[in-house]
C-alpha cells in the first residue's frame, strides 16, 4: 500500500509537470486542464479517507507551488474537493469515460469559483472578485477531456495493487 | 473518549487536513511569497524535467523547420530580407533621433537618472501548473544574479516581476495577476495612472486614471520608470472599452498587454543599473510594491 501511494505520488508529480509544459508548447491560455484536481476527485471516488485525503494533501502542495498564489490555496482546495465528493461518492459512481468527464467539469468549475473567492477574500492587494467565466469554462473542459486518462492512468496503476486474497479469489 | 476517537478518526483527521492548509494560508496571505527547502527540492526535481520536455519539443520542431518544412524556407528568406531592410533603416532614423535627443539633454544638462541596466536572457521552460496561475518559470536562477522583485521584460514590453527563486530556476508573476500593479503613463498626453492585473490572461484594467486627464481608446500605456518598478518607456499595453462615468474621479478602462504571453520563448531580466556594485539595492528597491 505503501509503493501504491508513494507511485501516486510520483504520478501527481509527473501531472504537475505535464500542466506546466504543455500549455506553454502549445501556447494555450485559458484551456488547461487541471490534472491534479482530477486526481483528488480518482482518490475522493475510489481511496480510503485517510491515504486519499493525504494525497489530495500532497496534489494540493504540487500546485500551490507553482502557482505563485498565498501558500497552501490549492492544498486547502484539493483536501476540501476531497471531502465534498467523498461526501457525495455514493452518489457518483464512475469507472472512467463520460461519467468521469461530467465530474471532472462540475468539479473544476467550483474549484475556481472558490479559488476566486479565497484569493479575493485573503490574498492582499485584490480589489474586485475575479470570476471570468469564458477562462473558467475553458478551464473546465479542458480538465473534463482531460479527465478519462488521468483515471485510466490511476486505475491501470491500481490494477497491480489488487489485494492477494482478491487476486486468488479472481483466479 | 478512546472509542470516541476510533469512531470518528476519518472525520477527524480530515478536518486536520483541512485546518492544516487553511492556517498556513490565513498567515501566510499577507506575507511575501518564499519557498522552503522542501519546495526548493520539488523544484529542483521537477524543473529539469520540465526544461527537458520543453528542449525536446524545440528539437522537434527545429527539425521539422529545418528539413520538412525547406520548401518554405526559401519564401521566408526573402520576406526576412525585406524585413531587415526595413529594420535597418528604421534603426537608422532611431539612432539619428538618439543621436539628437542625446544633444539635447547634454544641452540642457539633463541627467539621465536611470542610466543604461545590466539584463539577462532567460529561456521560458514552463508556466503554472495550475491553469488559474499567472506564473512563467525561467532557467536562471539566483546563482546568475536573478533575485526576487526583478523586473521581467519582452522586446514587445513588460512581462512581470520575480516572485520565487531557486539556485537555477525562477518564477515569473505576470502582469496580469490580480495582486499585480505598476505605475503607467500614457504615451499620447503623459497622463499617470496604474495598470492593474485581473487575473485574466487578455487583458488589465486601467486605475487612478484622472477623469480630466484625455484617455481614448488605443492610447499605448508606457512605463512610468518609478524608483523600485520597470525601467521607463517600455509599453505595457494599450487601452480599450475606455468609459467616463458621471459621477467619481477616475475614468474606467481595460488594458490590452502589449506581449503575448502565451508565446514568450525568452524573456530578460532587468538585473539592475549597469554602474551599480551589486544588485541587491536594485532589488530591494523594486520588491516594494511591484506584486503586492
Amino acid at each position: 500500500m505503501i509503493l501504491r501511494n508513494v507511485l501516486v505520488l510520483g504520478v501527481c508529480l509527473g501531472f504537475a509537470i505535464l500542466e506546466s509544459v504543455f500549455p506553454f508548447v502549445l501556447h494555450l491560455t485559458a484551456a488547461r486542464a487541471d490534472l491534479l484536481l482530477v486526481v483528488v476527485l480518482y482518490l475522493a471516488l475510489n481511496d480510503e479517507v485517510i491515504p486519499g485525503a493525504s494525497l489530495s494533501l500532497a496534489a494540493g502542495y504540487l500546485s500551490d507551488l507553482t502557482s505563485a498564489t498565498p501558500s497552501c490555496l490549492y492544498a486547502l482546495l484539493a483536501v476540501l474537493t476531497f471531502a465534498v465528493v467523498r461526501i457525495g461518492a455514493n452518489a457518483i459512481k464512475t469507472d472512467g469515460g463520460i461519467q468521469s468527464m461530467g465530474v471532472g467539469f462540475v468539479a473544476s468549475l467550483v474549484h475556481s469559483t472558490l479559488a476566486a473567492c479565497l484569493f479575493y477574500f485573503v490574498a492582499p492587494g485584490s480589489e474586485g472578485l475575479v470570476l471570468k467565466f469564458p477562462p473558467l469554462l475553458w478551464s473546465a473542459l479542458a480538465t473534463a477531456v482531460a479527465a478519462p486518462f488521468v483515471f485510466f492512468v490511476l486505475r491501470r496503476l491500481d490494477k497491480g495493487f489488487v489485494p492477494a486474497d482478491a487476486a486468488i479469489r479472481v483466479r | 473518549m478512546r472509542s470516541l476517537l476510533r469512531r470518528y478518526r476519518e472525520p477527524i483527521f480530515v478536518a486536520l487536513l483541512l485546518a492544516l492548509p487553511f492556517t498556513v494560508f490565513a498567515v501566510k496571505a499577507k506575507r511575501n511569497l518564499a519557498l522552503n527547502a522542501a519546495d526548493r527540492v520539488v523544484i529542483s526535481v521537477t524543473a529539469p524535467v520540465e526544461k527537458l520536455i520543453v528542449a525536446a519539443v524545440h528539437v522537434g520542431q527545429d527539425a521539422w523547420y529545418g528539413y520538412l518544412a525547406l520548401g518554405m524556407v526559401r519564401e521566408e528568406n526573402l520576406r526576412l530580407r525585406k524585413d531587415l531592410v526595413r529594420e535597418r533603416a528604421q534603426f537608422g532614423a532611431f539612432a539619428e533621433t538618439k543621436a539628437e535627443n542625446d544633444r539635447l539633454r547634454r544641452l540642457l544638462e539633463y541627467t539621465d537618472k536611470q542610466g543604461p541596466l545590466r539584463s539577462l536572457v532567460a529561456p521560458v521552460i514552463a508556466v503554472g501548473a495550475s491553469p488559474h496561475s499567472h506564473v512563467l518559470r525561467i532557467a536562471r536562477g539566483s546563482e546568475e544574479g536573478v533575485h526576487r522583485g526583478m523586473p521581467v521584460v519582452a522586446p514587445d514590453g513588460v512581462v512581470g516581476t520575480v516572485a520565487l527563486t531557486t539556485a537555477h530556476y525562477a518564477d515569473v508573476q505576470l502582469i496580469v495577476s490580480p495582486t499585480y500593479a505598476v505605475p503607467a503613463l500614457n504615451e499620447r498626453t503623459r497622463a499617470r495612472a496604474t495598470v492593474k492585473g485581473t487575473g485574466d490572461q487578455a487583458r488589465c484594467k486601467l486605475e487612478y486614471g484622472q477623469r480630466t486627464e484625455e484617455w481614448h481608446d488605443g492610447d499605448l500605456l508606457r512605463t512610468a520608470g518609478t524608483i523600485g518598478f520597470f525601467p521607463q518607456g517600455l509599453p505595457i499595453g494599450r487601452l480599450v472599452n475606455v468609459s467616463k462615468k458621471p459621477t467619481g474621479m477616475f475614468v474606467s478602462a481595460e488594458v490590452l498587454p502589449a506581449v503575448d504571453f502565451a508565446r514568450l520563448d525568452e524573456v530578460i531580466v532587468v538585473l539592475g543599473p549597469q554602474d551599480a556594485p551589486s544588485s541587491n539595492a536594485y532589488v530591494n528597491a523594486s520588491s516594494v510594491g511591484t506584486a503586492q
